[in-house]
């Protein structure tokens, strides 16, 4: 998935960056404890500041954070490239204290055509699950019935929040098939910890036949762990 | 130096040069005295004693937390436990301490008698004091304390969501101590600013009375924001349709998060500072990059009032470029502070007293919170660890294996200058091992939760998500905090019981207030112990040096 | 000025740089609210700048001699129990207010007769 890759690759760079620099300051700090322990002899340094020093200093950091700006700014435009996809079909995403609805509104039918909607409790194993086809531009649009929850999918490498009388909306595709968990990941009161649910990806024939068959009335069968 | 004190002195008669460490001022002295001193002591005690307090409250969480799906604690318990453990850390424990040093040491370390604005100080303090208690007394309601966590947002906090009591009572007791903490910090900027003694150009401040200049500073332009929020939120509480408008929902945000980034520096400053001041003095030369630090201190601060929206970037609703950029850049002020704190100690004589240990190992520790803080000021990264345990171990990195270790090596360092007496070197390494142990093992394991999924403020977690063993090691963990605040308790009690005297200058210390007496005299500087010529930032080390005539 | 007087110069300086990074936000199109809100703080911080260049003015920024404070703290008690139940006034209803009114005059009666 496109998202992930992005997070993928910045956080292993930064995270390369952050062990070298700890590692760097640990070792200085370890000489330091080790070789300028006060003993008779040891010569100690009277000197306030050492100007040429300090500013080639500044200015390397200023380097790194600057390259640092430039960089995390064209992952961030990168991963937003996923937005502009065009679209391939919407579900509306309804977080409401304490569990999540997904509708999927037909593109091809009329105003009065109810949406085809999983629902469950969020009570024990009983989640709801979000059903998409794999290799299609899905756009989530996010809304709350009451507070601010945020949809988070772990494997996605990313989260957005619902908010009331706000819509939040973002572009994803699934490149593989599987399932995966889902959590509120903005506090929403007693039941917060409860609100998980499950994205399953499926073929796009899949995803076809699961739509008739809901839309023909069948149940939508609920997940279990 | 000479004073003019017209009207009523409550303590003339008192002999010049303190007391010792066991008589302590009765009731009304120390309750309404206007010694800078005293209401230092105040601000500290009452905030080390809250620490404790909303410590016991993490420890019940972690032992919740130990297993999957445990049923020691019920959620609406434990999100009141999350809450108040947050709410009080931040505006009850880890600002007013850093403030209340500020109050205590800023006259004495620029040569002042007093602080200036006294009376305001001590107002500062009882509303403080007032607020905490209000605070507080939430979880004795019906209801139950304030359970909505310590930024509060709502729709979730308002008057719909969060009735009771419980809820009010925190609205006002934040905004009562707030207020407090904003008089004192007025009070410390204007003592360091224009209260300075004869020969303290703003140059030879020592790095403590600079880093609560740029700490005050922070507090003057963004604790305000605060109070905004919480006018809003009592709004909202009491009319709830307020925030059936998005402005109020995200403007909530801003005007929460324009305080509450600003914040976070002000909790690690003066700690910091303290830090610095240390390492100077047990590697026995003056702190190395003085007025570079000075300045980056100083745009640190600036910057910090600008990065805010960091904390927004899932809402969709933040120009997260710009935040992002501001973030990242704090990279090369603090990255300057840890040159200097680097080259002091390389250059130095290393001597190993407790408030040294303390000082060496908040270099490390804080680094870790600063280099994930980079990692989460990134949206990409954000996207995934915002709002997960990896935001807590990073905050706790920052603020506890930082700041608090900050905080015990300016206890340990300037314990001897306050009380007069010395804690015990063996408990003290005791406490500091255990502590080195206990804060790595419990927040360590956090960050990979965080990456693994877990989210934060959730009262329990499934077995089958697989985050008990690491859980697990964190609540280890905490057990051993625990046990090392013991020891510090322990110690601090047997010093004070049985004292043993530290004398005016037991760490050969460099700045100011290790020229007077232990504690110090009401005034401070008297003619038994005045002020040492001011040459510099050091003025006890140039001292020393010309005495010496040679490197001691 | 600034020169002249140091204490000036941090925070006037202070202030200017907050104003430099509100424009680079203005240039990113953040809502109203925030701008708003980051303005109030910069006529803050104006006013903190005003303070101590009417200070600097009036008296050095050194000093060998110091007037002091005494007297007067009598008043702080009532203000901040005034200041709690006007606080609990917003949780418990305005009655709690009408209690604060006579503790509140105490404490100003009391600053009044401490000056």
């Amino acid at each position: 998935m496109h998202r992930r890759s992005v997070f993928d690759q910045v956080f292993a760079v930064e995270t390369a960056i952050a062990l070298a620099v700890f590692v760097i300051v640990l070792g200085l700090l370890v000489f330091a404890v080790v070789r300028r322990r006060a003993r008779a002899g040891l010569f100690v340094s009277r000197r306030r500041e050492w100007k040429p020093v300090e500013l080639c200093y500044a200015g390397a950091l200023a380097a790194v954070a600057a390259g640092l700006v430039i960089y995390t700014a064209l992952a961030n435009r990168e991963q937003g490239r996923e937005n502009d996809r065009p679209v391939d079909l919407r579900v509306e995403v309804s977080a409401f204290q304490w569990c999540w609805e997904f509708a999927h509104p037909d593109p091809a039918g009329g105003p009065e055509d109810e949406p085809v909607t999983a629902r469950a409790t969020c009570r024990g194993d009983d989640l709801p699950t979000l059903v998409v086809p794999t290799g299609r531009n899905i756009r989530l649009e996010l809304d709350s019935r009451d507070v601010i929850h945020s949809f988070w999918v772990p494997e996605l490498r990313y989260k957005l929040d619902a908010f009331p009388g706000h819509r939040n909306e973002f572009t994803v595709r699934f490149d593989r098939e599987g399932r995966w968990i889902g959590h509120c990941a903005e506090f929403c009161g007693h039941r917060h910890h409860t609100m998980d649910f499950w994205v399953r990806a499926v073929s796009p024939e899949e995803y076809d036949a699961w739509l008739l068959d809901a839309q023909t009335g069948q149940d939508i069968p609920a997940e279990t762990a | 130096m000479t004073l003019t004190a017209p009207g009523r002195d409550r303590d003339r008669g008192r002999a010049p040069g303190g007391r010792p460490p066991s008589r302590y001022p009765s009731g009304r002295r120390l309750l309404l005295s206007t010694d800078h001193k005293r209401i230092g002591l105040l601000v500290l005690g009452t905030s080390l004693a809250l620490l404790f307090l909303l410590g016991v409250l993490a420890l019940l969480m972690r032992a919740q937390l130990a297993r999957p799906e445990s049923g020691f604690l019920d959620s609406a318990v434990y999100n009141q436990f999350f809450t108040i453990h947050g709410s009080g850390m931040i505006y009850l424990v880890m600002t007013p301490f850093a403030i209340g040093l500020g109050v205590y040491l800023v006259p004495l370390q620029v040569g002042a008698p007093n602080i200036a604005l006294p009376r305001t100080t001590l107002l500062g303090y009882w509303l403080y004091a007032t607020g905490a208690v209000i605070m507080l007394a939430g979880f004795a309601t019906p209801h139950g304390a304030h359970a909505a966590g310590w930024f509060s947002y709502p729709p979730l906090a308002d008057g719909r969501y969060s009735p009771g009591p419980g809820s009010d009572m925190w609205v006002a007791g934040v905004f009562l101590s707030t207020a407090g903490v904003i008089l004192m910090g007025w009070a410390v900027l204007w003592t360091a600013l224009r209260k300075r003694a004869e020969g303290m150009t703003m140059l030879r401040m020592p790095l403590f009375s600079w880093s609560m200049v740029a700490t005050c500073l922070m507090v003057i332009g963004a604790f305000p924001a605060l109070l905004a929020a919480l006018v809003l939120l009592g709004i909202g509480r009491a009319d709830p349709s307020v925030f059936d408008s998005n402005l109020w929902i995200i403007g909530y945000q801003h005007l929460f998060w324009f305080y509450g980034h600003p914040v976070v520096y002000v909790m690690f400053f003066p700690y910091l500072a303290a830090v610095g001041e240390v390492l100077a003095t047990f590697a026995r030369r003056p702190f190395f990059g003085f007025r570079l630090t000075v300045l980056s201190l100083l745009v640190f601060a600036g910057l910090s009032m600008s990065v805010w929206g960091h904390h927004m970037f899932t809402t969709g609703q933040a120009t997260n470029d710009y935040y992002s950029l501001t973030s990242i850049a704090l990279l090369v002020p603090a990255g300057i502070e840890y040159f200097a704190m680097l080259g002091t100690i390389l250059g130095g004589a290393l001597v190993f007293r407790p408030p040294m240990l303390f000082a060496l190992a908040f270099i490390p520790q804080f680094l870790i919170g600063g280099l994930t803080g980079i990692m989460v000021g990134t949206p990409v990264i954000d996207y995934q660890a915002h709002d997960s345990y990896f935001v807590v171990a990073h905050l706790h990195y920052v603020l506890f294996a930082g700041s608090a270790f900050g905080l015990f090596a300016a206890f340990y360092f300037w314990f001897p200058k306050v009380t007069g007496a010395m804690l015990d070197d063996r408990l003290s390494h005791v406490h500091f091992w255990l502590l080195v142990a206990g804060t790595n093992l419990t927040f360590l394991p956090m960050f990979f939760l965080g990456l693994q999924g877990m989210s934060r403020r959730i009262v329990s977690y499934a077995e089958f998500d697989g985050f008990g063993t690491l859980n697990l090691l964190a609540s280890i963990g905490a057990g051993l905090l625990a046990v090392a605040m013991l020891v510090f308790v322990y110690n601090v009690w047997t010093s004070l019981r049985w004292p043993r005297p530290a004398g005016d200058d037991p760490w050969q210390g460099q700045t100011l207030e290790w020229a007077t007496s232990s504690p110090p005299p009401r005034l401070n500087y008297t003619p038994e112990h005045p002020l040492p010529p001011i040459t510099s930032y050091a003025p006890l080390y140039d001292l020393r040096r010309t005495e010496d005539g040679r490197a001691h | 000025m600034l020169t002249r007087h140091p204490a000036l110069l941090v925070v006037a300086g202070w202030t200017l740089f907050n104003g430099l990074l509100f424009a680079l936000l203005a240039g990113y199109g953040e809502g109203a609210v925030a701008m708003w809100l980051w303005a109030g703080s910069l006529a803050l911080l104006a006013g903190a700048t005003a303070a101590v260049l009417w200070s600097v003015r009036r008296g050095p920024e050194q000093h060998r001699r110091y007037r002091l404070v005494t007297g007067g703290a009598a008043a702080v008690l009532p203000a901040a129990a005034g200041a709690g139940l006007l606080g609990l006034a917003t949780v418990y209803g305005w009655w709690m207010a009408a209690l604060a009114v006579p503790v509140l005059a105490l404490a100003a009666l009391l600053a009044l007769a401490g000056t």
